[in-house]
């Protein structure tokens, strides 16, 4: 039972996509208007309670300082699973809120929620896994989920945009394994702590080690939407649902950051091979951050400019990742960076989204062009864009600067000062495409004249994601706190 | 000549390349997931051919390891045949070429 | 070891010239005239009996077959959990029962939402 409820946030999630797959496979017996009451009503209450009950049960878990392992050491409840349980179950609510209006008459709503709960249950076991096997099939749980989300709505777009994601991903996920199929050859152990021992003694077979982290970091990094392996960004977002879009950007991103940091650093992170990585994801962070913000200037759809711009985001990511292993001292501040990071993004990102679904749903269209004169048809929702936008940045007061400054900082300690002149002069190039939109919502003419509101529900994820991002970048030091707490719980 | 652990291997990264180029090359969504069940099942080989010649304690992992990889790579291939049947449903066409309302 | 071997490859080599044996003869016995040869179309048929073949081979199936394939696939693929459960069940006891249990529970919500959802009729 102790291991039942070291999992209970995901198990929860799962036992609520089942039920909600059995109550739907049975609502067909109601009668024609309590059949629309579980359409409306109770498949995204019943997703909401769930996803509410994850955080709760996670939060208990926190408030009662409940650690430790389970089914035999493959699942790993400690500081920094839970900082990421948490983090999950925030963004599983807020995707549940932005597509109640979006998927208003669509039939298969159970099954998307069920996919939504399901998918996000995967991400919570990725960041806790500590075996290969469990990592593997943690990642596999939340990536088919996903591409059936991305081709969801069965339009052209959507299913170009399932099909092209489940392809690569697919590609992905081989090698994937054969990385994990190469550390189990060269360690003889599964599990985290075997690779660990494998690893810090193993100086002849340093160049096997390195062939297995590049293919590993290569089916991580699809994930992670880094570059080399981002091409599927762009495509996948323009067509997926949007709330969707909004969940792949935060939810698997963070995942993908989460389970390479425990696999690189608690697997890999002792003996000769930990500089070898580290030099790699510093290269693909500073090709990240450049090819996304350069290809970003030119977009002129904003699902797109999104897309480029977190793999731009992944670049800052990777900042953290490759400051940890400069040694002792700066695994806390490394992936303290991240963590912190990876919270800010979410609030960010997530509150941009929401803003773009709500704007998007009424003007039916994702061209920036149709933003134009924004702030008089809609000045609220152009103040919370504005926010997002400006957090993305990364200018004070809002998260996005505390989290760039913190990572950057970590990267200095780490003797990194390249990479963060890099990140530095990024962030500059961004600032151009992200305040250009903030410019023509509040210069230049309304391309009509009717007012755009956001739906409640809506109206207060964004609420809710703006708070968060203004808090974080006002006062973040129970944030802080915690990312360092989870970074220990690795040393 | 005895058959050790470095043919099996060879013979998983040369079944690996093929399913690679399979995938990277074919037009077809089909022949695509073709390709990418090689890779898998590349894996799969090296991954009990590990099982069977490491002297480790745990190597029974890798058995149980291509167990789970086999029914991922089945939950893998009955999503993308949905989402091809999907597609041709609405298009007529699985050529990968003709996909391309969003620019690659 | 070799002369293991030597086993296999001698059956090999018979199940060669058992199949080869009759249709050499076949042929020989056509080139000496001992045996008729008067071909006709039935004869050259795929199918010597049954319906008339029609179209060729290469058609395009209706893809209601895929459900079917694709649900047997997935519930095919998931019973290879149930053989080392199956050789191990007096050690892993009644946890590893449970667990089982648990396992194809969640293979029987998705059998009910199939079966629910009609996909298991011919519609």
């Amino acid at each position: 039972m102790e291991n039942v409820n070291l999992i209970g946030p995901q198990l929860l999630l799962m036992a609520v996509g089942g039920l909600l797959l059995i109550c739907d496979a049975f609502a067909g017996l109601l009668g024609a208007r309590r059949w629309m009451a579980w359409y409306v009503v109770g498949t995204p209450g019943l997703a909401l309670l769930g996803g509410l009950g994850s955080l709760l049960w996670a939060v208990a878990h926190a408030a009662t300082d409940t650690r430790g392992s389970a089914f035999f050491d493959t699942y790993v409840l400690d500081d920094f699973s839970l900082f990421f349980a948490v983090l999950f179950a925030g963004v599983v609510i807020a995707v549940v809120l932005f597509s109640v209006d979006y998927l208003r008459g669509n039939r298969h709503q159970a099954e998307y929620y069920a996919l939504v709960l399901a998918s996000a249950a995967g991400l919570m076991f990725l960041a806790g896994a500590r075996d290969l096997i469990a990592i593997f099939v943690a990642l596999e749980l939340t990536s088919i989920c996903q591409f059936i989300l991305a081709g969801f709505l069965k339009d052209d777009r959507s299913s170009e945009a399932g099909i092209k994601y489940l392809l690569l991903g697919a590609v992905a996920a081989a090698l994937t394994l054969y990385g994990m199929a190469l550390l189990f050859g060269l360690s003889g152990s599964t599990s985290l702590e075997g690779i660990a021992r494998a690893a810090a003694e193993a100086d002849d077979q340093r160049l096997g080690f390195v062939l297995a982290s590049v293919l590993l970091a290569a089916g991580l990094g699809f994930k992670m939407a880094i570059v080399p392996f981002q091409m599927w960004v762009p495509d996948v977002y323009q067509g997926a649902p949007t709330p969707v879009t909004g969940y792949l950007s935060v939810g698997s991103k963070a995942a993908g950051f989460a389970v390479a940091a425990r696999v690189f650093v608690e697997g890999l992170g002792q003996g000769a091979i930990a500089p070898d990585w580290a030099t790699m994801f510093a290269v693909l962070s500073v090709l990240s951050m450049t090819l996304g913000n350069v290809v970003a200037l030119v977009q002129n759809d904003i699902k797109r400019l999104l897309g480029y711009s977190s793999i731009a985001q992944a670049g800052y990511f990777l900042i953290g990742l490759a400051a940890v292993a400069a040694g002792e001292p700066q695994v806390e501040l490394g992936l303290g960076g991240l963590l912190f990071f990876a919270a800010s993004y979410a609030f960010t990102n997530l509150g941009a989204f929401a803003c773009v679904i709500a704007i998007s749903q009424r003007i039916r269209s994702d061209s920036i062009a149709d933003y134009t004169g924004m702030a008089r048809r809609s000045p609220l929702l152009a103040l919370a864009l504005t926010l997002c936008l400006v957090s993305l940045t990364g200018i004070p007061p809002t998260a996005g600067f505390v989290a760039k400054l913190y990572i950057f900082n970590a990267a200095v300690q780490a003797d990194l000062v390249w990479l963060a002149i890099a990140g530095v002069i990024n962030s500059v190039i961004s600032a151009y495409y992200y305040l250009r939109i903030v410019l023509n919502m509040y210069v230049g003419e309304p391309v009509s004249p009717e007012p755009v509101r956001p739906t409640p529900l809506l109206a207060v994820a964004t609420a809710a994601a703006v708070a968060g991002l203004l808090v974080l970048g006002v006062f973040p030091f129970p944030v802080i706190d915690a990312a360092e707490a989870a970074a220990r719980a690795f040393s | 000549m005895s058959v050790g652990l470095e043919h099996f291997l060879v013979l998983s990264a040369l079944l690996f390349g093929v399913g690679l180029f399979m995938a990277l090359a074919k037009r077809n969504i089909v022949g695509i997931l073709m390709g990418i069940e090689l890779m898998f099942n590349a894996v799969n080989l090296s991954l009990v051919a590990f099982a069977r010649f490491l002297e480790a304690a745990e190597r029974l992992s890798g058995q149980v390891f291509v167990v789970f990889s086999i029914t991922v790579a089945a939950a893998e291939a009955a999503v993308a045949l949905a989402l091809a049947v999907a597609i041709y449903r609405r298009r007529e066409s699985v050529d990968v070429d003709r996909i391309n309302l969003l620019r690659w | 070891m070799l002369s293991e071997w030597g086993h296999v490859g001698f059956l090999l080599v018979l199940a060669i010239i058992f199949p080869l044996g009759g249709v050499v003869t076949s042929w020989l016995f056509s080139r000496l005239r001992l045996r008729p040869d008067r071909p006709n179309p039935v004869k050259e048929d795929t199918y010597e009996c049954g319906i008339p073949t029609e179209g060729p081979a290469w058609v395009q199936f209706n893809f209601r077959y895929y459900i079917f394939a694709l649900l047997f696939v997935i519930f095919d693929v998931e019973a290879v959990f149930l053989f080392p459960w199956a050789t191990s069940l007096e050690r892993v006891a009644v946890a590893g029962f449970i667990e089982v249990l648990t396992f194809v529970l969640v293979l029987l919500i998705g059998l009910i939402y199939a079966w629910r959802k009609r996909a298991l009729e011919w519609l």
